[in-house]
């Protein structure tokens, strides 16, 4: 860090034997257990293992489905296991938990290690230690040994070592260190699983996420916000072979009786208020409200069409030349009628029996209300009337499906993610390496042992350690 | 169209042809010194390798490189046939594109793994699967091959960057693959005591392990951010972050067994032919993820 080689004293961390079995042993056995790899590797493997069990069972169907498909019995041992809502079992979360209790122990335990030899790590070690290395050299040089472990030290610095020395009498200690950022990014990845487990949680339980069908020019009242949306239009757009090219809807917050925002949201671009988020969903067609209809006015005696009107939804329309009046006060997709409460309503949401309810005034004497249905044209009669209606179609209004959701975790969900990446890159392309190297004066020059290790990358390690014993050759 | 798919099949007759060089590289006479067991440092290759196997390796390089070259041209050539019928530029947005862009990363990463540590005889291995992943796009129905308008959930620029790092991360499971492969093999003939001159291009068994490791090490972070940015677009998209949707629980679980593996390699004995065989199974899950949950598992990504 400092570009001066700079003299180290040692520093040994005292071991405290743990007296007898008590408190302190069973708490470092359980540090031991919670930190140990096998048990990260059991979690990995075992949570992998039991999550494909969701993606070839589908989650989430009804109980005829499953009956349907694996029988009775089977479905009794999946309600038992809850392998139909398998990511949501206690015991699947619990193996989550258990994998943050395990990152965040072996943070505990070793980050402290690494910490350390960031600011000081051991400078003097036996000749025999760097003798033991894998990669180790021993090269003859002359020169004085203070001159050559100057250069070597210059040359370490150039090569983004840190560098930490020590003079004795007879041999010059150099040890040299890269690379640690590593080892921290490891544990910053150690950390990162425990923040996003937390945002996850954050959100389930202060976040909430719900499914809107709304009509075109209707406003909403957003309970959780406090505030309203109006929905202004929605409208699909063509690629020119016909397929879909988006979806979208132009929505406005009104919030306080002023018009706060708009945006025209589509699948990918939705439209943020107050931490809430508004998605373009889905869309269909409305079963109790049309855009217009259109309307043949037939003469009752002669069955002949007088005139064809187009009638806007809930607006009045004048024939004048009949003396009529129309005008849709209603409409059901389904026609459906519930005799105990007298009252139309719509069976399903599909467009299975469509109905119109026309309200009509002939010459401000015959006032009536019939129903009228687009598949049976014939099922009423208005008795004082000279005409006869026909429904002969009609423009369904489209709704648009809206997911509002809103995640007060998800900031923290993403500062975890980028921890782990940031984390996992660091490990990844940053190795730590150590090298230590003693020179010792001889007769007419100075022996360098040098000895060095990696925790990975031992190849592009090999290859550093010989040219820099080629270089040393060189001083 | 006719374009791009004129050149993705030139790229794929090319990627034959390095292969069948690379597997003929390996067949070619050497010196006898060549048999020497292993230990050899892997930059004195020209010296084993003599002037048959010299010249057959450098000439597979060559092609490799044309192929990729071509692969690129390709790519490209479709990201603008793309802009023009479908409004997006990304030249990965179906599974035909998607493992062409595969067999392209996959060749390039391995074209610079030879400029940097020149052991050609992983080629026959890399080079190889960079070749069946372009081959098996090639098998696909033609009405898969064409750049069809994307549907309006995958029409975002999201799916340049998610989808690129997502399949780059593949491509380098698919060299950690590759490598364990060729270790089992080189192992065996170890483990034999055979003297064939095919094993004589192998660099040593360490190598091999530690080259394998190091593509993995790529993956890992690739695979996590890939991820992490289908969690962002998801939540862009579609309302949540994370939906256990079978195409993302698949990443995960990939990604879960690559995680197990680099933890392994931290305790004893899961170096060499272990995380050989590792390496190799977690690449048939990486297969698994990119083509058997297109088209076996249904679900938001199903968009083959
Ligand atoms: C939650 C997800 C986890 C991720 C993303 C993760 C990631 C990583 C990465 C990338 C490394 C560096 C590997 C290398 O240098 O080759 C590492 C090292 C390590 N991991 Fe994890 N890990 C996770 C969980 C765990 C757990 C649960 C343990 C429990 C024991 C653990 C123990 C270790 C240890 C001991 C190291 C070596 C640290 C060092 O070099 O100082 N990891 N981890």
């Amino acid at each position: 860090m400092n570009g001066q080689p700079d003299a180290l004293t040692e520093r040994e961390t005292p071991r405290t034997p743990a007296p007898g079995v008590g408190w302190e042993e069973f708490s470092r056995e359980l540090v031991e257990f919670f930190a140990s790899i096998k048990l990260a590797m059991f979690l990995f493997l075992f949570i992998a293992i039991t999550a494909t069990i969701g993606t070839v069972i589908q989650q989430g169907e009804r109980p005829e489905t499953y009956v349907q498909e694996y029988g009775e019995n089977a479905y009794r041992w999946f309600l038992r296991l809850g392998v139909t809502d398998v990511y949501h079992t206690w015991w699947f979360t619990s193996l989550l938990g258990l994998l943050c209790v395990n990152s965040l122990t072996c943070f505990y335990k070793r980050f402290p290690a690494v910490w350390r030899s960031m600011k000081q790590d051991k400078v003097s070690v036996s000749l025999a230690f760097i003798k033991g290395m894998k990669q180790q050299a021993e090269i003859p040089v002359k020169g004085s040994k203070e001159a050559v472990a100057q250069s070597l030290a210059q040359h370490f610095i150039e090569k983004g070592y840190r560098v930490l020395a020590k003079n004795d009498a007879g041999e010059v200690t150099l040890y040299a260190t890269k690379g640690v950022l590593g080892r921290v990014g490891a544990h910053m990845a150690h950390l990162s699983a425990t923040v996003i487990v937390l945002g996850g949680l954050l959100g389930s339980y202060y976040g909430f996420q719900e499914f809107g069908v709304c009509l075109e020019g209707q406003t909403y009242h957003i309970p959780r916000g406090n505030f309203d949306l109006r929905v202004d239009k929605f409208w699909i757009d063509y690629h020119e072979n016909g397929s879909v090219k988006s979806y979208n809807s132009t929505l406005t917050v009104v919030e306080g009786g002023q018009q706060q925002m708009t945006k025209t949201i589509t699948v990918n671009d939705p439209l943020v208020y107050k931490g809430i988020w508004f998605y373009q969903s889905s869309y269909g067609d409305a079963w109790d409200q049309i855009e217009i209809a259109r309307v043949n006015i037939k003469d009752k005696e002669s069955d002949k069409v007088l005139k064809t009107v187009d009638l806007e939804w809930q607006k009045e329309q004048s024939i004048d030349d009949l003396k009529l009046k129309l005008s849709i006060t209603d409409f059901v997709a389904d026609f459906a009628f519930n005799s105990t409460e007298k009252k139309v309503y719509s069976k399903t949401v599909e467009h299975a029996n469509p109905a119109i309810k026309l309200t009509v005034n002939e010459r401000n004497s015959v006032e009536a209300t019939p129903w009228i249905f687009y598949q049976f044209p014939d099922l009423f009669d208005i008795k004082d009337s000279k005409y006869q209606f026909e429904l002969v179609g009609y423009k369904p209004k489209k709704y648009t499906g809206l997911q509002i959701a809103k995640n007060p975790g998800i900031n923290i969900v993403w500062l975890g993610s980028t921890m782990i990446v940031v984390g996992i890159t660091l490990s990844s392309f940053i190795y730590h390496r150590r090298l230590w190297t003693k020179i010792v004066g001889t007769g007419e020059g100075v022996t360098v042992h040098l000895g060095g290790t990696t925790h990975k990358s031992q190849i592009d390690f090999q290859k550093e350690f010989r040219k820099l014993t080629e270089k040393i050759r060189m001083f | 169209m006719v374009r791009s798919l004129f050149l993705f099949d030139m790229t794929f007759w090319l990627y034959l042809a390095a292969l069948t060089l690379y597997v003929a590289y390996l067949f070619a006479r050497r010196p006898s010194m060549a048999l020497a067991p292993a230990g050899y440092p892997s930059e004195q290759f020209d010296e084993r390798d003599g002037a048959w196997a010299t010249q057959l390796g450098q000439v597979a390089t060559l092609v490799t490189v044309f192929g990729w070259l071509v692969n690129t041209a390709a790519l490209l050539t479709r990201a603008f046939e793309r802009l023009e019928h479908s409004g997006t530029f990304a030249p990965w947005s179906n599974q035909f594109e998607a493992m062409a862009y595969v067999s392209w990363a996959i060749i390039l990463g391995y074209v610079l793994l030879e400029l940097r540590y020149k052991i050609k005889a992983i080629g026959a291995f890399v080079v190889g699967i960079g070749f069946i992943a372009m081959g098996a796009a090639s098998l696909l129905p033609y009405r898969y091959q064409t750049a069809e308008p994307l549907v309006p959930a995958l029409n975002s620029y999201w799916i340049y960057i998610h989808v690129s790092v997502t399949l780059t991360s593949y491509a380098a499971f698919a060299m950690a693959g590759g490598l364990g492969v060729m270790y089992l093999f080189k192992e065996r003939a170890e483990l034999q005591g055979t003297q064939s001159r095919f094993y004589a291009a192998f660099p040593d068994l360490e190598t091999i392990d530690e080259l394998g490791y190091k593509a993995i090490m790529i993956g890992f972070p690739l695979l996590a951010f890939g991820i992490i940015l289908g969690a962002m677009w998801a939540n862009y998209a579609w309302g949540g972050y994370w939906s256990w949707d079978p195409k993302e629980t698949w990443s995960l679980i990939v990604w879960l067994i690559y995680g197990a593996y680099i933890h392994a390699r931290m305790t004893r004995g899961w170096e060499g032919r272990r995380a050989a065989i590792y390496a190799v199974f977690g690449f048939l899950m990486v297969i698994f993820c990119f083509w058997g949950v297109n088209f076996l598992l249904s679900g938001l990504h199903a968009y083959a």
